[in-house]
């Protein structure tokens, strides 16, 4: 009986994994003994010794050390999870010494699913893993950077180029939403809504796509679901790992300005008494420098018979590639799992991280305040070479040309923009078997997220600081606190041939957010920074805000398998929010999958090629919960209103009531087929998804705005939109033997979004271009095309003097060497012979036709190379950066000096003038690229060399990163992400892409690295 | 059995210490405010009218959308800058589309202002005090709706038009245009509400008096041909100027200096910058927009030259006016050097060579920076100069070569002429009905030169053919059809929100 229940949690190795070291004996002839390690030499404690085809065996201590009684003759079998299993049969020795290689087909690799985990044959849902080795493969500052390329499905982009410390935006499977985020839930260690930890720390990542992965998740789940394993100590040895590289950056591209004389020659085609200015200036040298990033990692695990442990510390720093900008971070991780019983286990997760980032003014809004003068990579390619950083006086040059805007070398060099963040997370957790198969979780958790921001601006630089304003500092504070509480059971139970797992839980949130700022202008000094707010004469109006929002939830799941070849999911999750609207306070979300291991069945289970073949299907539903707090209610709001020279209190209403809002609603379906062949050396996965989101939260359009209230469209629940797509993902094992290895994972995807449905069918104009450009409309929303598709005039060339050609016209005024354009009929189908803004029309969609991801890893020896590409096609990218240059009110790229004149009549490019700043197809170019990501070299020293040294790994290499990009665009880069006035704000993340203006700069970095383990 | 008892017991302990903060969910709002809980005193009636006041110094109302809009209507000031937005440029020339943005700007904007002061009405219902001292404040509310509601009727001519707050939004939403005059009559309504029960004076004249509602009044029925009721409303101002505490401001200079105008006893009504700004909220443009492009004589930063007079209305103004100074800047510093406006576009590209606007850049104040953003002008929305000039034109309507009549233009001249000493403009006397006519529209062209209200004479009087011909101050406005062009478009979106609403003539 002892036996056999002993036996029995040894078939059940997530079970079995929990009660360590347990030892019998049965009465056989010789004792052997023995060590079992992993390829690193690393003792492996608990792994499986059972004699073949019997139900005597044991597990190894936390040395990874066994002893066993065994007959002569009979057959050893060694096991871990994660790991090849291997046979030994004996032939009279005594002492056996194994060596467990990581299992290349993964198949039984377990992955972490929402509150428990599954083995990776048994999941029925969509969800893609990347290991520590692809998170670490090049330092990144952001776990989220290191995502990018790796995952069919997953879209990664950085919100500002190459900009220190720039937030990551992650999109599975498209956007889902038009107002609410569509970035996906995070969840570390069980803790929803957290921040990641740094790559170094993090075991794996799992990316659940579909709804049913994600629909315990319930109203959060909508985006998908990023899980992230951290890192934990193994029983056995104490392990010491010191991670350390650098890396050397540069931009990756300038753009070939005019020089001074050239600039000058230019201008005065346009106004002849332009006066050539004194200097001959290259702005991007003087803003541009040789940046660097270095990380350093420090962190030691282990564990003694009932406790385990993970600690690390980790220091980041970058130089930007942008003068004066700079980021720096702290960050701890400690994570401690016990045993106290053999039936309890209690654990915590302690984060916390300080960052600190010093920006530049990059990517501004643009402002009409400051002409865009707040940007320095756009002012430095608009800003006049003729002009250096000083004036005859000293002072602070400003431009000679278009808006007065101040240099960019002394925006970049006396503003200050300093942001301070500091993250906090503390997570406990108990597990309690109840009984057999029965075990109950509890987690307690607290996270923190401190913010201070604070601006300045010198009075030195006359337009940036908004005009004479005598110098303006900014300071803004926000905290946000989460609290949760999750409470679930587990019950796991053979029946016959089939194996049900159920889960029933209960789970509480609370997240808090508490805000202020004030400003002021008008400084006696320029010394104060930020850092003396009263010292400023004028007063800028002070803010302070408060939201807290609470989620209560119920959450249930059923597995069945049967027979290993029939699964079955169903998951259903209750939330309950306080920011849903009276009459909808609750929501019920729930999914179900089927899946069909049919290589498992009689006529495929002995096929030597096929080695795994599996279908998967799944539906269900899934929410987004954008309503902000307090959103459903009737509010005032107060504005500003100054009576007799003093400011007065004043209110005016802002919203009706709407008791009737409620989330957004994704209903997904899934179908995937897995595919292995040749022991799974090919292993191939493809999931087709239709993704319906209803019920979206959009600003009424349609409400009239005569109703007189400051939020002139209320939110209600009534868009659609559609995303629909593909996702292959291959991994091959190319060469595998002794010395030599090659490995190649493959991912492509693509999806496709329609917006199904808007309110009263209405077209819904957007802006993203800087302010200062007085544009109102750069992308639409229209039922039937794409979400955000570019909107403006259609070019068609130079005109050259004369009749105009057929359907073309010019702005009015216009003459031979100006812009020609398609004349759109209007809904009579009559056209006016006149460009106005009637005549726009759509002129391009950023959204890629695919993207792919392209890893291969090739070993021999003790050498490693990692060439990683990733790659775009398709996709338009608006030249903003170009609108501008070739407005004449700026310096211009060099490709001006083909403009047209009457004796260079066949060009592009109209002739020298000023021209107002209008979107139009001229600037539309192809943003496909493909790009050299990371390209790595490593070298690993034999172990009998670094054990000399008394390491047990030493691992050197050498990488670059983005140092190919093939691409036709003709601007610096075509990762392209400039928002105008949204900044990448939800809404703006999903409808206003593929915009390149003022973005800091993508660079390139040569990296050196090395880890050492003892 | 006993075993069992435990384990349930440990469960149910277990989860009665983590089923922490059950909550009802209700949400208790911090830092935000509920319209039924709001009005509990006179003060907060002022509090919900001050709203009103606020919106209006917003930049899609008098901060620039709307004011700009008016001003490039009219036959004086013209486009400077050649690449500002078309959406400008569209109401200079007359090809406005109905889905305009300047228009889109506003019209949201100033159909808030309405909104708020429906809000304060409403809301006064609610305040338990001696209803005479609610109306006073009340009153101030029904001005500004009349206020709003004149300048949209102007406009748009027949008006969706609401008098209370909104709850119901889809019973709102469709209602179809009022007829303007039922505007006017509503209009007239609450402006004598707001007569009856403003005071005769206030602390400023950011707020209305009684001043201001008949001043108001008599506007109106001026702008309807109503001359008698004109005429007997801006009498009954002019003949109580003591108690109104009226009075022309003897350096007409002093009008556009944000230092001295607090405490001018001319303006009926005006708008108060102060350099409090938030956003857009209290920002005024008028400054960069009238401004020149680099100039460095005021020290706020340079203006936009976007809103520039035509070249021949400077020329065809007596040098000897002083207004004619206090309206123009005919030079500029550039480089540290005073430039003449001839030469202006060789220090920015972007200029214009002509002689700017002065009345909004000359005196900002003291904290105006950011080209003229942070000023301190109150904007005078009528001034006892008008009064006068409403008067005169509506006397001569009635009765013509009328000697009262010429003694109000008079008194403006001769504050003209105080300014410089000069003898121009001289005082009139001896003019026929129609000479009379033409005279106070061409001295309110003057006096008024750039205050935004040459438009609405253009409308009234049904000038356009002549303004805007040939002869025109800007040259020929090709596109200028008095069947469309004396109103403006509905908004395009509008009507596709409500499609109950129709489109004005020709659009």
């Amino acid at each position: 009986m002892y036996e056999s229940s002993i036996t029995k949690r040894i078939l059940k190795p997530l079970l079995g994994f929990l009660l360590l070291m347990a030892s019998y004996t049965f009465g056989q002839d010789v004792t052997v003994t023995g060590t079992v390690t992993d390829e690193n030499k690393i003792p492996i404690p608990g792994a499986n010794v059972i004699i073949l085809n019997t139900t005597t065996g044991t597990q190894t201590d936390f040395d990874g050390k066994y002893t066993i009684n065994v007959a002569s003759g009979e057959t050893l079998r060694f096991s871990y999870i994660g790991y090849a299993a291997q046979t030994i049969t004996l032939t009279g020795q005594t002492v056996v010494d194994v060596t467990l290689v990581e299992d290349a087909s993964q198949l039984d690799e377990v992955v972490v699913v929402g509150y428990g985990s599954r083995k990776k044959s048994d999941i029925t849902g969509a969800v893609s893993s990347v290991k520590s080795e692809e998170l670490n493969a090049f330092p990144v500052l952001d776990a989220a950077q290191a995502l990018q390329g790796r995952a069919a499905g997953v879209v990664v982009q950085s919100n500002n180029g190459g900009e220190p410390g720039a937030p990551i935006n992650i999109q599975i499977r498209g956007n889902t939403s038009i107002n609410a985020s569509s970035n996906p839930l995070i969840v570390v260690d069980g803790f929803v809504g957290a921040v990641f930890p740094q790559p170094n720390d993090i075991e794996s990542i799992e990316v659940l796509k579909d709804a049913s992965a994600t629909a315990i998740y319930g109203s959060q789940g909508a985006n998908g679901v990023v899980l992230v394993t951290t890192k934990k100590g193994r029983s056995g040895r104490l392990t010491v790992e010191f991670n350390t590289n650098y890396a050397a950056q540069s931009t990756s591209n300038q753009l070939d300005l005019l020089n001074a004389d050239e600039f000058a020659s230019f201008q005065q085609a346009i106004n002849p008494s332009y006066e050539q200015g004194p200097a001959n200036t290259d702005w991007q040298d003087l803003i541009y420098r040789n940046g660097y990033t270095t990380n350093h990692q420090f962190s030691f695990s282990g564990g003694a018979e009932n406790i385990n442990f993970y600690a690390s510390a980790n220091y980041f720093k970058q130089e930007g590639v942008v003068i004066n900008s700079d980021f720096e971070r702290v960050t701890f991780l400690a994570n401690i799992d016990a045993q106290v019983t053999d039936k309890l286990k209690l654990g915590a997760n302690l984060f916390g991280s300080r960052g600190n980032q010093n920006g530049v003014p990059t990517q501004s809004t643009g402002q009409t305040a400051n002409g865009g003068g707040d940007d320095v990579v756009s002012s430095a390619f608009r800003f006049s070479p003729d002009l250096g950083v000083l004036d005859a006086n000293g002072l602070n040059t400003i431009n000679s040309v278009g808006d007065d805007i101040d240099n960019p070398f002394a925006v970049a060099t006396e503003s200050v923009n300093e942001t301070k963040t500091d993250n906090y997370r503390a997570n406990l957790y108990a597990d309690y078997e109840l009984m057999e198969g029965l075990s109950f979780k509890t987690t307690f958790g607290f996270s923190t997220t401190n913010i201070f921001d604070g601006l300045f601006r010198p009075s030195t630089l006359i337009t940036t600081a908004g005009g004479n304003t005598g110098g303006r500092a900014i300071v803004a504070s926000s905290q946000n606190t989460n609290l949760i509480s999750e409470n679930y059971l587990t019950y796991n139970k053979e029946l016959g041939k089939g194996n049900l797992t159920l889960l029933a839980g209960y789970s509480y949130q609370k997240n808090r957010t508490e805000g202020f700022s004030a400003g002021a202008e008008n400084f006696t000094s320029d010394s104060f920074s930020f850092f003396n707010l009263a010292a400023g004469a004028v007063q800028l109006t002070p803010t302070s805000s408060f939201s807290e929002r609470e989620l209560q939830s119920q959450f249930g799941r059923l597995n069945y398998d049967y027979d290993d070849k029939y699964l079955f999911t169903a998951t259903v999750r209750r939330d309950g929010a306080s920011n849903f609207a009276a009459n909808n306070k609750y929501a019920i979300f729930p999914s179900g999958a089927i899946g069909w291991k049919i290589s498992n069945e009689d006529f495929l289970k002995d096929n030597q090629k096929i080695s795994n073949l599996k279908l998967r299907a799944s539906y269900g539903v899934t929410g987004n919960q954008a309503i902000s707090a307090f959103q459903s209610l009737a509010r005032f709001d107060n504005v500003l209103s100054i009576i007799n020279g003093q400011q007065v209190g004043a209110v005016v209403p802002d919203q009706a009531a709407n008791p009737n809002l409620k989330w957004e609603s994704s209903f997904q379906t899934n179908i995937g087929l897995d595919l292995g062949l040749f022991s799974n050396r090919v292993a191939l996965s493809v999931d087709y998804y239709n993704i319906d989101t209803k019920d979206l939260l959009l600003a009424d359009q349609g409400q009239p705005e005569f109703l007189g209230f400051l939020t002139a469209a209320s939110i209600r629940n009534v868009g659609e939109i559609n995303n629909k797509g593909l996702e292959i993902s291959l991994n091959t094992v190319n060469v595998t033997n002794d010395n030599f290895s090659w490995t190649t994972d493959f991912n492509w995807s693509r999806n496709r979004n329609t917006v199904e449905a808007l309110i009263g069918g209405l077209d819904v104009f957007l802006d993203a271009s800087p302010g200062y450009f007085n544009i109102d409309r750069t992308h639409i929303l229209r039922e039937g095309e794409t979400a955000g598709v570019f909107w403006g005039f259609e070019y068609r060339g130079v005109y050259q003097g004369g009749d105009l050609p057929e359907g073309t016209a010019v702005f009015e005024g216009a003459e031979a060497g100006d812009q020609l354009f398609t004349d759109v009929a209007d809904e009579n189908g009559v056209t006016d012979g006149v460009i106005t803004t009637a005549d726009q029309k759509i002129i391009g969609d950023p959204t890629p036709d695919f993207t792919i991801g392209i890893t291969n890893n090739f070993t021999y020896k003790n050498f490693d190379l990692n060439i990683f590409f990733q790659g775009v096609y398709g996709g338009d990218v608006m030249n903003l950066t170009n609108v501008q240059l070739f407005n004449g009110d700026s310096n211009a790229t060099r490709e001006i000096l083909n403009s047209w004149t009457p004796s260079n009549t066949d060009t592009n490019i109209p002739r020298a003038a000023l021209r107002g700043k209008q979107i139009s197809s001229r600037f539309v170019e192809d943003g496909s690229y493909l790009r050299l990501k990371n390209i790595a070299l490593g070298y690993t020293l034999p172990s009998n060399v670094s054990e000399k040294i008394g390491m047990d790994t030493v691992r050197f290499s050498l990488s670059g990163q983005n140092l190919l990009t093939f691409s036709d665009y003709s601007g610096l880069d075509p990762e392209v992400s400039f928002f105008g006035s949204g900044g990448g704000n939800s809404s703006s993340a999903n409808t206003t892409n593929g915009f390149d203006f003022g973005n800091y700069p993508n660079v390139k970095s040569y990296t050196f690295s090395l880890n050492l383990r003892f | 059995m006993k075993r069992k008892m435990k384990t349930i017991k440990l469960v149910l302990l277990l989860i009665g210490i983590s089923v922490i903060g059950c909550s009802d969910l209700e949400e208790n709002p911090q830092g935000v405010l509920a319209p039924e809980s709001f009005f509990n005193s006179i003060a907060d009636i002022q509090t919900a009218v001050n709203g009103a006041y606020g919106h209006m110094t917003h930049e899609d109302f008098w901060g620039r959308k709307f004011s700009l809009t008016i001003m490039l209507r009219g036959d004086m000031v013209d486009i400077g800058d050649p690449t500002t937005s078309l959406r400008r440029i569209e109401h200079n020339e007359f090809n406005v589309l109905a889905d305009n943005g300047m228009i889109d700007g506003f019209w949201t904007r100033v159909y808030q202002i309405i909104g708020a002061a429906n809000q304060a009405i409403a809301g006064a219902e609610l305040v338990d005090a001696d209803q005479d001292a609610k109306n006073a404040v009340i009153a101030q509310a029904y001005f500004a709706r009349a206020f709003t509601y004149f300048h949209l009727v102007r406009l748009f001519g027949d008006l969706p038009y609401l008098d209370a707050p909104v709850t119901d939004i889809v019973a709102a939403g469709s209602i179809s245009r009022t007829p303007a005059e039922e505007v006017y009559a509503n209009i007239i309504a609450d402006l004598a509400f707001a007569e009856t029960w403003l005071p005769n004076t206030q602390p400023a004249r950011s707020l209305p008096s009684k001043a201001t509602a008949k001043g108001y009044l008599a506007l109106v029925h001026l702008t309807r041909g109503d001359y008698q009721l004109a005429y007997d409303k801006a009498k009954e101002v002019i003949d109580n100027e003591g108690i109104y505490e009226l009075a022309l401001e003897p350096d007409f200079q002093n009008l556009f200096n944000a230092a001295t105008i607090d405490a001018s006893q001319e303006p009926l009504f005006s708008l108060d910058f102060e350099a409090f700004r938030n956003g857009d909220d209290g920002q005024d443009y008028a400054p960069a927009l009238t401004g020149i492009r680099s100039d460095e004589q005021y020290g706020i930063g340079g203006g936009w030259s976007v809103a520039v007079p035509a070249l021949s209305v400077f020329e065809n103004w007596d040098d000897d006016d002083y207004r004619k100074a206090v309206s123009f800047d005919a030079t500029g510093v550039f480089n540290g050097n005073v430039e003449p406006f001839t030469v202006f576009r060789d220090f920015n590209s972007r200029a214009v060579n002509r002689p700017h606007i002065a009345k909004y850049t000359r005196g900002t104040g003291t904290t105006a920076n950011n080209n003229g953003r942070a000023s301190q002008h109150n904007y005078s929305m009528m001034r006892y100069a008008e009064v006068l000039l409403i008067a005169a034109e509506a006397l001569n309507e009635i009765s013509g070569g009328n000697a009262e009549a010429f003694q109000y233009v008079n008194r403006i001249r001769a504050r003209a002429r105080s300014g410089n000493g000069a003898a121009v403009p001289a005082d009139v006397s001896g003019l026929s009905q129609d000479e009379f006519r033409d005279l106070v529209m061409e001295e309110r062209r003057l006096e008024l030169a750039f205050e935004f209200k040459r438009w609405y004479d253009i409308a009234r009087r049904r000038m356009g053919n002549e303004v805007f011909g040939a002869s025109g101050f800007e040259g020929e406005k090709v596109n200028f059809d008095p069947n469309q062009d004396y109103l403006l478009p509905m908004p395009a979106d509008e009507l596709a929100r409500n499609p109950n609403l129709t489109q004005n003539p020709g659009y």
